[in-house]
């Protein structure tokens, strides 16, 4: 810091400063203006586009509710194409999804939850992926389904663990390699996997030396 | 099966709704924080703190849904920590998501409970009041309300969006409607009557002592004040009834009923103060010779009221000016008043019909009046009484005799009853709780202890057995006894065991049978639902192996009776889907989705609950905080 002596001298070294730096301080200034005012706008019309999507996504759901189907695709398509970005478009595609395989056209339902097990949300992900594989089965795709599960990232999916472990018991039973059917079921169930039908296929599926042990 | 699932599946559906339902009860505990900043919370989701009084909110809830049923308390109280928490997971989730519900979606919302509903139609005034009641503003409990309502489009997302395809179907019935054949003897428990040696009778008892334990028992004395008790005594003169009439008269009487109906002059714009009285006192001139109803029908700015002929009903007190009430009713039947100044401008008002009030007289009403007295002398009674109860009982930790002399109550015994079970008083578990108490075991009296609103007990302990271990001598009987039961049981099942291995060796069921005389029972096509055998024994069945390799598979189960039946499973055919079945297939259908969309749903809220920051402090590290 240099040692003014006069008051004059002060005021020349503002200006001059000033001169040299000055637009550079008024351009930091606008931008950071611009930033705020852009934050909040996006931040509104974020909530604007949520709010809009909400009131839909509600529509939707009662028009599924009410057995509307038409209805229901139309509405799950508008949250696709004018909400995307909410994760109401999101959960209007898993609407979607289902339509398609009541109307029995199971590519289209497999490529919509393919894309939804391809998005960032790691819940949907995982249940996209079960319900995929749910299809496959349905289609006779056994071992494509046995290897969709197999890819699966363990540590991302430790609490759908035991549905996965399930169906790759349902997977082995329409195999018919019961034995690992069973081993699957019952790791299932260990991992403390609550579902009313695993204890059903479970019962069905009682080895022939199991019960002597239980005895 | 069915049914089944669907209970499973709207039992955790539930919640939602609930949320919304009992948001007055959650709230409880929000204006008390301000003061118990202090005291440590018992869990955290992120920033959001639960405290005790939270917890125990939600365990009060939750136990009034299981009303009825016996759940140990702690077990419950975790439950209700566990639902919070879960709650307040998805909460912060759905608003990290984005989710919003807007104002009207809130209000047409709020507008649908019955809660706030009177005669099926939305009443503000019941909302405020349950409101108030519950302390919570309007804002806030809107706000309540959005929040349940986007975690509910966030758990529907997952749970209504999931479907079953027709090979789901078909692969549940082919196991719901399985047919099996069997064939089945059952060996019966033989009865023993050879007495046990001493040797086994002392070794069977030194193995199974717990068997014999005998638990804490007390008796205890309780001195018992009840409401009806105290009425009973309640002494009635005819001065005292008088009094209680002379000063209760409203009740027993019928207030006056006026009806009105009025002409407005209006103040305006138009027509100022001075111009107004002017009319109405014209008005009031034109009324003696013409029909008050029809000159307001055509000249009353009231022009609701003036399509009735300026009808207005009965006043009531209260809602009209001061200056309008009190012409109203100071004048006569059919008389007009002079134009009454209000807010609005200047009112002729007449009188259309008056039904003077009346008092019923004493004799007429005499015994409602004692009934009434008696209760309410009573009520004060049994409170002082309460309050005596209360003090002398503490004063006087020694004994019931000073309480009961100076209340004139009797003291009453009990026999011997442990924690867990007692009869006739100790049936109560408030009564088994209290005799158990530290305070009582040292010799005290208990604290008084209310049975509902109109009971209050003392207790104090009369004879204390701590648990013991009766000698072998005063069982023996007993122990014969179970020797003897085991004995028999194992014989049942030793014979069972040799059928068994003889079938697995292939000699037939009905030599073996024929061999220890017993009866063969043949069953086909049973299934699941539908069977005439014995609970256990069908479930037995339809959980044992499948036949393999066209041999039988045989198995043993025990029935409830100690019977033993050894079982030949034959066949097993896969279930199809019956023409019942078919009838219901879209109900099915849907039942399956839910179960399967019910599973994602908890996997879903696992996976959050995996990623959210949430501490829960155990009891010790509470106290260590305190």
């Amino acid at each position: 810091m240099e040692i003014y002596d006069t008051e004059e001298e002060r005021l020349e070294a503002f200006k001059r400063w000033w001169k040299e730096s000055g637009k550079s301080i008024i351009m930091g200034l606008a931008v950071g203006f611009a930033v705020i005012l852009g934050w909040n706008y996006w931040q509104d019309h974020r909530k604007d586009q949520a709010a809009q999507a909400s009131v839909l996504y509600d529509q939707l759901l009662k028009a599924v509710e009410a057995d509307q189907k038409d209805t229901a695709e139309k509405l799950a398509e508008r949250l696709q194409k004018q909400f995307d970005g909410t994760e109401y478009a999101l959960y209007g595609e898993l609407f979607r999804a289902k339509l398609k395989v009541q109307q029995g056209d199971f590519t289209a339902a497999k490529e919509i939850l393919k894309k939804i097990a391809a998005s960032s949300n790691p819940e949907l992900k995982n249940v996209a992926t079960l319900r995929l594989v749910r299809l496959m089965m349905a289609n006779g795709e056994y071992e494509q389904g046995l290897q969709l599960i197999a890819g699966v990232d363990a540590a991302e999916t430790s609490s759908f663990a035991g549905a996965y472990d399930e169906l790759v018991g349902d997977l082995y039973v329409a195999l018919d390699r019961l034995d690992e059917a069973r081993t699957y079921y019952q790791k299932a169930l260990r991992n403390g996997y609550q579902s009313p039908l695993l204890q059903l296929k479970i019962n069905d599926l009682t080895a022939p030396e199991q019960l002597e042990n239980q005895k | 099966m069915l049914t089944k699932i669907r209970e499973k599946a709207q039992g955790a559906f539930a919640w939602g709704i609930l949320i919304v339902i009992c948001v007055p009860f959650a709230l409880w505990g929000i204006n008390n924080y301000l003061d118990t900043a202090k005291e440590a919370p018992v869990a955290s989701v992120g920033d959001k703190d639960f405290y005790q009084r939270d917890v125990n909110r939600a365990y009060e809830q939750y136990s009034q849904t299981l009303q009825g049923m016996a759940i140990d308390e702690q077990a419950l109280k975790a439950q209700a920590l566990d639902k919070l928490i879960k709650d307040e997971v998805l909460l912060q989730y759905v608003h990290k998501e984005g989710l919003v519900a807007s104002d009207d979606t809130a209000r047409e919302f709020i507008k649908s409970l019955a809660y706030f509903q009177v005669d099926g139609k939305f009443s503000d005034k019941q909302y405020k009041a349950l409101l108030s009641s519950q302390r919570i503003s309007s804002s806030e409990f809107v706000n309540r309300i959005k929040n349940a309502l986007i975690m509910e489009q966030f758990q529907r997302s997952i749970i209504d969006s999931s479907f079953a395809s027709q090979e789901d179907i078909e692969n549940f019935f082919k196991i719901q409607n399985q047919q099996r054949d069997v064939s089945y003897v059952t060996v019966t428990v033989p009865k023993l009557s050879e007495r046990p040696t001493n040797e086994e009778i002392a070794s069977y008892y030194q193995q199974h002592q717990d068997l014999y334990r005998r638990p804490e028992q007390v008796a205890i004395e309780y001195v018992e004040l009840s409401l009806a008790e105290v009425a009973k005594t309640v002494a009635v003169t005819e001065d005292k009834l008088k009094a209680f009439y002379e000063e209760h008269k409203d009740e027993y009487s019928t207030p006056e009923r006026r009806k009105i109906s009025h002409i407005l002059v209006a103040i305006n714009d138009k027509t100022d103060d001075k111009t107004a009285l002017e009319k109405a006192l014209k008005i009031k001139q034109q009324l003696a010779n013409k029909d008050f109803a029809t000159v307001a029908s055509t000249v009353s700015d009231d022009k609701l009221s003036a399509k009735n002929g300026g009808d207005l009903g009965l006043l009531t007190p209260g809602v009209m000016e001061k200056p309008f009430e009190e012409a109203a009713s100071a004048l006569k039947a059919g008389e007009v008043s002079n134009p009454v100044r209000s807010a609005f401008g200047y009112h002729l008002i007449k009188v259309t019909e008056l039904i003077p009030g009346s008092i019923k007289p004493f004799d007429a009403v005499k015994e409602d009046v004692k009934k009434a007295y008696q209760k309410a002398q009573a009520e004060t009674a049994f409170y002082d009484a309460g309050e005596k109860l209360t003090e002398m009982s503490y004063e006087n930790p020694d004994n019931l005799q000073t309480v009961a002399e100076a209340l004139g109550l009797t003291i009453k015994k009990t026999a011997l009853f442990s924690r867990d079970k007692g009869e006739d008083i100790a049936n109560d578990p408030r009564i088994r709780e209290a005799a158990f108490s530290e305070d009582v075991l040292k010799g005290n009296n208990s604290s008084p202890v209310e049975l509902g609103a109109d009971r209050l007990l003392v207790v104090r302990l009369l004879e204390h057995k701590p648990a013991a271990t009766p000698g072998l001598n005063e069982v023996k009987q007993e122990v014969a006894a179970a020797i003897l039961k085991d004995k028999a049981k194992q014989q049942s099942m030793e014979k069972a065991r040799q059928i068994k291995s003889r079938l697995q060796a292939g000699e037939s069921l009905e030599s073996s049978a024929a061999e220890n005389k017993l009866e063969v029972k043949k069953l086909t096509g049973l299934t699941r639902s539908k069977s005439e055998l014995p609970e256990q024994l069908n479930e037995a069945i339809f959980k044992a192996a499948k036949p393999m390799g066209g041999k039988h598979s045989v198995f043993i189960t025990a029935l409830p009776s100690g019977e033993q039946v050894v079982v030949s499973l034959s066949q097993v055919k896969e279930g199809v889907m019956s023409e019942e079945d078919k009838k219901q297939l879209a109900l099915a259908k849907k039942n399956i989705a839910k179960a399967f969309g019910q599973t994602e749903f908890n996997a879903v809220v696992g996976s959050l609950q995996a990623e959210a920051d949430i501490s829960v402090r155990s009891q010790a590290e509470l106290s260590k905080a305190q």
